[in-house]
């Protein structure tokens, strides 16, 4: 079999059964996370439909996601200014409750394509407007969430020389579930910091049941938080896909200090973030986080003989995929392949041997080679009809399957602990198995 | 190409009641910008042929189209070869396809498909920007068709077309263009049909399949449930098309009849009745007195077994109502089902629904029943109003039903198992005794202790 390399060029003409998901998925995802915004996804019909029903079946939740119906006709006579405002006109029209504070527009290839002006629409919407360009021809799902949350900076944030020292701003990557952006934050405020994440998903689609949901993004950041974020004393970036994000604030008041940690799974990682949340606040960690800091050492040693004596796949998004390798790595595990959905530079400093951009077709021709496999849903049927048994643990978009998504949590000391006795324990029973 | 003539023309076809009182330029299917919820054109065209599982299916286009949308229904396949319905493929064009176009891309994949893959024939569906860019699709898939010598068939329904309906439609074209009539089938029969509209979304099919074939009724070819490529090419000979719940393929069905001479008749096979009405429909079509005494015989005898599978059922649910809220023909076959198991259905919807469905909730439905338009608003009062017992939406409706204290199914949600056919209807009564057994709803909707007085 001839290896495939880590490369920003495709190694095929085509795909098949991908992985990769798009940009304008991304985005969409992303306008989620802002409290009373409502997504509008410039495009055919379909974009939006497959986008929400994709997110759906993910997160078993109403999903609040609007379309500016592009036809074929619109298509070709329009700029994007007659669907844009007509669409914003129509929904607003037709639920006169809806009480949008933001209107989040995310362009599709469709709408790159034709080449439409989505910039100067803002002068003509009444409502605070952002846009973002993501053709779903370039990038991914990691790099819509990454460029919408750096459009909104850049488009609402207000330039600002003041700073609040305790201030601190997270911005997670694309595959962190809402409980796990909600625990990050709370580490964060334990140490009497005031804290904000951009997107924030923690308080949207993280299976809350509550009335009238489902219209518009109910996340715990509100346009407000956003225009006032270059007050913050710190910006901290999780996730290489963030960094642009947190550039872009950096632009807006060059006094605010940038910390970036690639991901917040292992001891590692996790002892450097407390490092800095204990010099920034000069106080010591509270004794839950000690305790689950013992947890997590704890749990390495239990799990070391299982997942040291194990191959790994790990197949997502580049982000999840760096943070899932090092922290299976730092417990003797031995990742043999990474599949990326698409390239990102950090998956370059991975020490893998065959890491590379690609589906899972691809992937297939590993399943021989490792024991277990950490992918999204799509893996589960091919795994179950090949001759290998391989254990299966399911991470990243979409989990049609499985429950309770929304509230995985693999972050910090305690998230990392959870991690690493589930893939134990998986391949405990595939050992029963066999 | 995509050919505005032939989309003007499917947007107002004369059988079906979208478009049949509407004002010139009026029909089916325009959408509003922000008022679209459905799928796009590409989306109902997907829909339509995937079940093909001896045939590849390749969506040339960017990430969305098929990365967000493969290995998303449940359409079951007998097919004993590589189950390509299972499986996803796209050419995933990158800025620079879209730049220098992207048909040396479709090319090498196609070769690339054939190579690996050897499927009975390949659909290329064309997108949005591929129709944009102007990709010579037609050009490359014949070229690609000569060259591999198997049926490479294009489909023209890029999303900014129209809905899903459109889509739909442009697939049946497709399909009667590139297969329909280019193979004779082995041997023919006299009650040989097409089942046309039907996926065989989680084996839908199979329920009623079992029926046909004790009454000697022999599914020549299916548009595309549970089909093959190999056998939607000898559709031509059939002595009938049958119509699954699906106003979409009509187009089809009646150009068939004007190229082919086969008639065509509109049947459902959700609840008992419908069943029954089905099957006696296609076997009068057929027209032969010996197969209609058959079908008699068969039918009483399969409704005389139902009925008493579905004694303990109809006992447990007398007296219960209903409040169904869902789209299109679900409004009445999900209610006609209802009834069939003696449950009152005191309100349906007609948001979704064409002039013919809300004349079926109607006649279903009867005098008093409660035909709403706005059932959002609406369904919380009449659940007061008509006490009913359950609700039937969509995942958005949820908490209606638990502010109300009610049972509740999700019928929007990819369901696991089939309601369809006589075996169905027991699938969708133990579905209903569930839900009404089940306590969680009203343990759920116990106030916080925060919030008691």
């Amino acid at each position: 079999m001839e290896a495939i390399s880590l490369s920003k060029h495709e190694h095929k003409p085509l795909q098949i059964n991908p992985i990769k998901l798009s940009q304008p998925m991304g985005a969409a995802l992303a306008y989620m996370g802002i409290n009373n915004c409502l997504p509008l996804m410039h495009g055919s019909q379909g974009c939006a439909s497959y986008t929400k029903v994709f997110y759906t079946r993910h997160f078993n939740e109403p999903i609040a996601m609007y379309n500016t119906s592009v036809s074929d006709i619109t298509a070709v006579l329009d700029g994007g200014d007659y669907s844009i405002l007509m669409a914003i006109e129509n929904i607003t029209k037709k639920n006169p409750t809806l009480k949008p504070e933001l209107i989040g527009l995310c362009s599709t290839g469709l709408t790159e394509t034709k080449g439409d002006d989505i910039r100067s629409m803002a002068k003509d919407v009444e409502l605070p407007y952002c846009y973002v360009h993501t053709p779903d021809y370039e990038g991914g799902l990691e790099s819509g969430w990454a460029l919408t949350a750096k459009a909104l900076i850049e488009q609402h944030t207000k330039e600002t020389q003041k700073i609040n020292a305790n201030k601190v701003l997270i911005l997670p990557h694309v595959s962190m579930q809402p409980i796990e952006v909600e625990k990050i934050k709370e580490f964060v405020s334990s140490f009497g910091c005031e804290v904000l994440a951009l997107p924030d998903l923690s308080t949207s689609l993280d299976g809350y049941l509550s009335q009238g949901q489902g219209k518009l993004g109910t996340g715990a950041i509100t346009i407000e938080d956003i225009a006032d974020l270059a007050s913050s004393g710190s910006v901290i970036s999780i996730g290489t896909s963030m960094k642009i994000a947190a550039e872009a604030l950096l632009q807006k008041n060059e006094q605010i200090k940038h910390l970036h940690f690639d991901h917040l799974m292992g001891l590692e990682q996790n002892d450097n973030f407390v490092s800095f949340l204990m010099e920034l606040r000069h106080i010591d960690p509270n004794p839950s986080i000690r305790r689950w800091r013992g947890r997590l050492q704890d749990a390495m040693l239990d799990t070391h003989f299982l997942i040291g004596s194990n191959r790994y796949m790990v197949m997502g998004e580049p982000d999840m995929c760096v943070g899932i390798t090092e922290l299976l790595q730092s417990a003797g595990g031995r990742v043999e392949v990474v599949i990326s959905t698409v390239y990102s530079p950090v998956l370059e400093s991975l020490k893998v041997e065959n890491k590379f951009v690609g589906d899972l077709e691809d992937a297939q021709k590993y399943f021989n080679d490792v024991d277990l496999v950490i992918s999204n849903f799509h893996a589960e049927r091919m795994l179950y009809s090949s001759e290998k048994e391989c254990a299966l643990v399911l991470r990243g978009f979409p989990n049609y399957e499985e429950l309770g998504n929304a509230l995985k949590n693999d972050q910090l000391y305690e998230g990392s602990t959870y991690f690493l006795f589930e893939v134990a324990n998986k391949l405990r029973e595939m050992q029963h198995h066999l | 190409m995509v050919n505005r003539a032939k989309i003007k023309e499917l947007l107002n076809e004369s059988a079906c009641s979208h478009s049949k009182n509407k004002e010139k330029g009026q029909g089916c299917d325009k959408v509003k910008p922000g008022l679209a919820a459905g799928g796009c054109a590409f989306d109902g065209a997907q829909i339509s042929l995937f079940p093909y599982a001896d045939a590849v299916h390749l969506v040339h286009g960017p990430q969305t189209c098929l990365g967000a949308s493969w290995e998303t229904r449940e359409t079951l396949s007998s097919y004993s070869g590589r189950n390509h319905t299972a499986m996803g493929f796209t050419t995933g064009i990158t800025m620079n396809d879209v730049i220098f176009g992207g048909d040396k891309r479709l090319e090498e994949s196609l070769d690339y498909i054939v190579k690996h893959y050897t499927p009975e024939a390949i659909f290329v569906y064309s997108t949005c920007v591929t129709a944009m860019v102007g990709d010579d699709i037609d050009m490359t898939t014949s070229l690609a068709s000569k060259k591999h010598n198997i049926p490479i068939i294009p489909v023209h329904a890029p999303g900014f077309a129209g809905g899903k309906n459109l889509g739909s439609r442009l697939a049946g074209e497709a399909v009667l263009e590139h297969l329909i009539g280019t193979k004779e089938p082995e041997y023919t029969t006299p009650y040989d049909i097409n089942l046309i509209g039907d996926y065989n979304v989680t084996g839908d099919m199979w329920q009623y399949m079992p029926v046909f074939e004790e009454i000697g009724i022999r599914v020549l070819s299916s548009l595309s449930g549970d089909g093959r490529v190999s056998r939607i090419r000898t559709a031509h000979r059939a002595k009938l098309n049958v119509i699954v719940c699906a106003k979409s393929l009509i187009t089809l069905c009646r150009k068939m009849k004007e190229q082919y001479d086969v008639p065509w008749v509109s049947v459902s096979f959700y609840g008992k009745r419908d069943t029954s009405n089905a099957i006696m429909t296609i076997v009068e079509a057929l027209g032969d007195p010996k197969l209609i005494a058959k079908a008699k015989e068969v039918l009483s005898r399969q409704e005389k077994m139902l009925e008493e599978k579905l004694q303990p059922y109809k006992k447990l649910f007398a007296g219960k109502k209903a409040v169904v809220n869902t789209g299109g023909n679900k409004a009445w076959s999900i209610a006609s089902s209802l009834q069939d198991l003696g449950i009152e259905v005191v309100a349906t919807s007609i948001r979704k629904s064409t002039a013919d469905d809300i004349e079926k909730a109607k006649e279903y439905l009867g005098e008093s029943g409660i035909l709403m338009k706005t059932p959002a608003s609406e369904q919380a009062k009449i659940i007061d109003e008509t006490k009913a017992d359950i609700l039937l939406a969509g995942g958005r409706s949820l908490y209606t039903a638990i502010k109300k204290k009610i049972s509740f199914i999700d019928v929007n949600q990819e369901k696991k198992v089939s309601y369809g056919g006589y075996e169905g209807l027991l699938n969708l009564a133990q579905d209903l005794k569930d839900a009404f057994d089940n306590p969680v709803f009203k343990n759920v909707s116990k106030p916080a202790p925060w919030e008691v007085a």
